[in-house]
C-alpha cells in the first residue's frame, strides 16, 4: 500500500502539473505531492523498523532498511527543493530568465516543464529504490537520466545544450554497461532452479543464493555495474558530465541531482556490491571501489583548488564525496558500512543546503563566477552568507559538524581494515578539497564588498534554507533514535548480519 | 514445439545471421554516409529480430516472440523512420567525417572482434552446464564485439546524430547478448528496456535538433565552452 502510494503520487503529480493552467496551480500540485510523499516515506521507515522488509506483488517491489533510508532522503530533498523552487522560479520569471530562451518558449511553458518533470524525476528515483528486480532497477535509473535531461537544458542556452548532451550521452553509454552487468548477473544464476522466471532477477533471490552464483560471470558483472552506476554517481574518470550538468540546471533541480540522484546511483552500486561480496568475498569488489573512490577524490581536489565558478566548485565537491562514499563502501565491514550510511545522510543535508545558498547568491548577484563577485555576500545577504559559510565548514569536515564524524569513521575503518595507503591518500586529497573550498567560499562570503545592494527577505527561498541549516546543526550533536536505527539497519543490510 | 524442429539447425541459422549482424556493424563503423548508416542500423535490427524469432521457434522460448516483435517495430522500423525524418528536417550535410579513416576503422573493428571472442571464451569456459543456453558461443562473441565496436564508433564520430546511432548499435549488441545467454530477460524488464530506448531516441533527437539550431552544426567537438 505504502509502496504503491510512493509511486502513484509523483506520477499523478506530473500529470496534473502538466495540465495545470496557472503557475499557482502547478506550485500547489508539486508542494502537495511532495508533502504526501514525505509523509509516506516516514510511514514506510516506521513500518520497516517495526516489522522488517516490506514486499509487494510476490516481491516485485521490495523495501528493506537500505531502501527506506534512501527513500527518506530522496523524499526530504524533494520536499525542501519544491518549496525552494517556488521562490526560485518566481524570481526567474520576474527577472526574465525564463523567457530569454531563443526557442520561443514562454515563461509559462517553461514553468510547466519544470513542475511536470520534477515529479517524474522523483518517481524514477523512488522506483530505483523500490524495485527488487535488478532489470527494473536499471530501467528506473535510465529513466532518471531521461527525466532530468530537460531539466539540465532548462534555460536553453548554448552551454545548457552542451551540458545536456554530455549528460545524456555519457549517462547513456555508462548505463549500457550497467545493463550488460545486469544481464551477466542474471546469467550467473542460470544453474539455479527457477532462474528463468521474473523472480530470477530479483535482488533478494540472487542475494540469498549468492554463494552458488557463477564466480567468473559475477566478477565481470560487478565490474560492468561499477562502471555503469559509477558513471551515474560521477566517479572519476566518468565524472565529466557532472560539473556541467550541476552548473546549468536550475538550482533546485541541481540540488536534487547532487543529493538524491547520487544516493540512487550509489544505491545501485551497493546492491551489486552485496551480491559480489557474498559470491566472491569482500576483497574483489572492495579493492575496485577503493581505487575508484580515491581516484575520484584525487581528480576533484585540483579542480576545487583552481575553480572559478562556485556552482562548479560544488559539483567537484560532490565528485569528491561520491569518491568518499565509494571508498567507505569498499572498506566495508560493520564500521565502513555504518560510516557510508551516516555519510550519505549527512552529505545529503549539507550539499542540499549548499546548493540552496548558491542559488540565492546566484540570483542576487546574477553570476556564478568568483571574479565577478569580489566578496561581500555577508553584507548584501547576511543570512545566506552566514549559512553558506557554516555549510561549507560542515561539508569539508570541520567538527562539530556531523560530516567530521562520518569521515573520521571512514578513515578509522580503512586503517583497521589494513588500507593504509588509501587512508593516507584519503586524508591528503581531503585536505586539498578542504583548503580549496574554504578559501574560495570564504573570500566569496567574507571578502571586501563592492557595494552590491542588500537583498530583500525571500520567504519561499529562505525558509527551506533555514530549515536545512537547523537540521545540519542538530544532527551534528544528536540523531533522532528512529533515524539512527534506520541507518544502522541499512548498514546491516550491507554486511548481511 | 522443439520436438518437431531440430535445435541444431536453428543454431546454425542463428550463427549465420549473427555473422551478418557483425558484418553490418563493421560496415557501420567504416562507411561515411549518414542515411546509409541509419538504414544499416535498421537492417541490423531486423536481423536481430529474426534471430530472436528463430530462437523462439527452435529452442522453445515463446516469450522471445514478444521481444522479436518489439525489436522489429521499435528498432527496425520506428527508430530509423524517426531518425531519417530528423535528417530531412535539419538538412545536414550527409558526410560523417570520422576522426579515424575507413581502412583503419575496419582494422580496429577486426581487433575488437578478436577481443570479443577472447572475453566470451572466459565466460563460457567457466561454465560446464551450457544446457539452458546452448547456443554456440559464437553468438556471445558477436554480441561482445558489437558492444566494443559500438564504443569505438562512438568515440570516433564527431557528429551528434552519428553518436546516437553508435549508442543504439551498442544497445543492439546488448540485446544479442541477452538472447544468446539467457533467452532474453523477463518480459517486463524487456518491455522497460524498449521503452527506455524509445524515449532515449526521442530525447536525443530533440537535443540533436536544438544543437543543430544553436550551433549551426552537429559537430559536438565544437562544444567546448564548459571546461574546468
Amino acid at each position: 500500500m505504502l509502496l504503491v502510494a510512493l509511486l502513484i503520487v509523483p506520477l499523478a503529480a506530473a500529470g496534473l502539473a502538466y495540465f495545470a493552467r496557472t503557475r499557482v496551480a502547478m506550485e500547489a500540485v508539486n508542494l502537495a505531492a511532495f508533502t504526501v510523499i514525505l509523509v509516506v516515506a516516514l510511514l514506510l521507515g516506521r513500518q520497516v523498523l517495526a516489522s522488517g522488509p516490506v514486499a509487494l506483488w510476490d516481491g516485485f517491489f521490495y523495501a528493506d532498511e537500505l531502501s527506506a533510508l534512501v527513500i527518506l532522503l530522496t523524499a526530504s530533498m524533494a520536499m525542501v527543493c519544491s518549496v525552494y523552487a517556488v521562490g526560485y522560479m518566481r524570481e526567474d520569471e520576474r527577472s526574465g530568465a525564463l523567457a530569454s530562451d531563443d526557442s520561443g518558449a514562454t515563461a509559462n511553458s517553461k514553468l510547466r516543464q519544470y513542475y511536470a518533470l520534477t515529479p517524474l524525476f522523483v518517481f524514477a528515483m523512488l522506483l530505483v529504490t523500490l524495485a527488487n528486480n535488478l532489470g527494473v532497477m536499471w530501467v528506473a535509473i535510465e529513466a532518471t537520466t531521461l527525466a532530468s535531461v530537460f531539466l539540465v537544458m532548462f534555460y536553453g542556452k548554448v552551454t545548457s545544450l552542451e551540458a545536456a548532451w554530455k549528460y545524456a550521452i555519457i549517462g547513456g553509454v555508462g548505463l549500457s554497461m550497467a545493463l550488460f552487468g545486469t544481464v551477466l548477473a542474471y546469467y550467473s544464476a542460470h544453474n539455479l532452479a527457477g532462474s528463468e522466471t521474473l523472480a530470477g532477477l530479483n535482488w533478494s533471490v540472487l542475494a540469498s543464493h549468492a554463494a552458488q552464483l557463477d564466480k567468473t560471470t559475477m566478477r565481470l558483472a560487478f565490474i560492468l555495474a561499477l562502471l555503469g552506476y559509477g558513471t551515474k554517481a560521477g566517479l572519476a574518470p566518468m565524472h565529466t558530465w557532472k560539473p556541467d550538468a550541476y552548473s546549468e540546471a536550475p538550482v533546485p533541480a541541481a540540488a536534487i541531482l547532487s543529493t538524491a540522484m547520487l544516493n540512487c546511483a550509489l544505491y545501485g552500486l551497493v546492491r551489486f556490491y552485496i551480491l559480489s561480496t557474498r559470491c566472491l568475498g569482500p576483497d574483489f569488489a572492495g579493492g575496485l571501489l577503493i581505487t575508484f573512490g580515491i581516484l575520484s577524490m584525487g581528480v576533484s581536489a585540483p579542480f576545487v583548488l583552481v575553480q572559478r565558478n562556485y556552482r562548479r566548485l560544488l559539483a567537484y565537491h560532490t565528485i569528491d564525496h561520491a569518491g568518499i562514499m565509494a571508498t567507505a563502501l569498499g572498506v566495508g565491514g560493520a564500521l565502513g558500512s555504518l560510516a557510508l550510511m551516516l555519510h550519505m545522510t549527512f552529505h545529503t543535508v549539507a550539499k542540499g543546503l549548499l546548493f540552496l545558498c548558491a542559488g540565492n547568491v546566484s540570483q542576487h548577484f546574477k553570476t556564478d563566477l568568483f571574479r565577478k563577485i569580489k566578496g561581500g555576500v555577508i553584507q548584501a545577504m547576511p543570512v545566506t552568507g552566514v549559512i553558506f559559510l557554516m555549510a561549507i565548514l560542515a561539508i569539508i569536515g570541520m567538527p562539530p559538524f556531523s560530516l567530521f564524524q562520518s569521515e573520521f569513521l571512514i578513515v578509522r575503518a580503512a586503517l583497521a581494515g589494513g588500507h593504509s595507503v588509501a587512508s593516507v591518500l584519503f586524508i591528503v586529497f581531503g585536505m586539498g578539497v578542504f583548503a580549496g573550498a574554504l578559501i574560495h567560499i570564504g573570500s566569496l562570503v567574507l571578502g571586501p564588498s563592492d557595494g552590491a545592494p542588500a537583498a530583500e527577505w525571500h520567504p519561499w527561498r529562505n525558509t527551506p534554507m533555514l530549515f536545512l541549516a537547523a537540521v545540519l546543526v542538530v544532527i551534528g550533536f544528536w540523531l533522532p533514535a528512529p533515524l539512527l536505527a534506520l541507518i544502522r539497519g541499512a548498514a546491516r543490510v550491507v554486511t548481511g548480519e | 514445439m522443439h520436438s518437431v524442429l531440430n535445435p541444431e539447425f536453428g543454431d546454425k541459422i542463428v550463427t549465420l545471421t549473427a555473422a551478418m549482424v557483425l558484418v553490418l556493424q563493421i560496415a557501420m563503423a567504416a562507411q561515411r554516409w549518414l542515411v546509409t548508416n541509419i538504414r544499416i542500423f535498421g537492417l541490423q535490427s531486423f536481423l536481430l529480430a529474426f534471430i530472436a524469432g528463430t530462437i523462439a521457434v527452435f529452442n522453445g522460448a515463446p516469450h522471445l516472440f514478444m521481444a522479436a516483435v518489439l525489436t522489429l517495430l521499435v528498432k527496425a522500423i520506428l527508430v530509423p523512420i524517426l531518425l531519417e525524418r530528423l535528417v530531412d528536417r535539419i538538412g545536414i550535410r550527409q558526410e560523417i567525417e570520422p576522426f579515424i579513416n575507413a581502412p583503419l576503422s575496419v582494422l580496429i573493428s577486426g581487433a575488437l572482434t578478436l577481443a570479443g571472442y577472447i572475453v566470451s571464451e572466459s565466460i563460457y569456459r567457466s561454465d560446464p552446464h551450457t544446457s539452458s543456453a546452448a547456443l554456440g558461443h559464437n553468438t556471445l562473441a558477436v554480441a561482445i564485439s558489437l558492444f566494443l565496436i559500438g564504443f569505438f564508433t562512438m568515440i570516433n564520430r564527431r557528429k551528434a546524430l552519428t553518436q546516437v546511432l553508435a549508442l543504439l548499435s551498442l544497445e543492439n549488441g546488448l540485446f544479442l547478448a541477452t538472447i544468446s545467454l539467457t533467452y532474453g530477460m523477463p518480459l517486463i524488464v524487456e518491455l522497460g528496456v524498449f521503452f527506455d530506448v524509445l524515449v532515449a531516441v526521442l530525447v536525443l533527437a530533440i537535443l540533436v535538433y536544438r544543437i543543430r539550431e544553436t550551433f549551426d552544426s552537429m559537430d559536438v567537438s565544437r562544444m567546448r565552452r564548459l571546461q574546468g
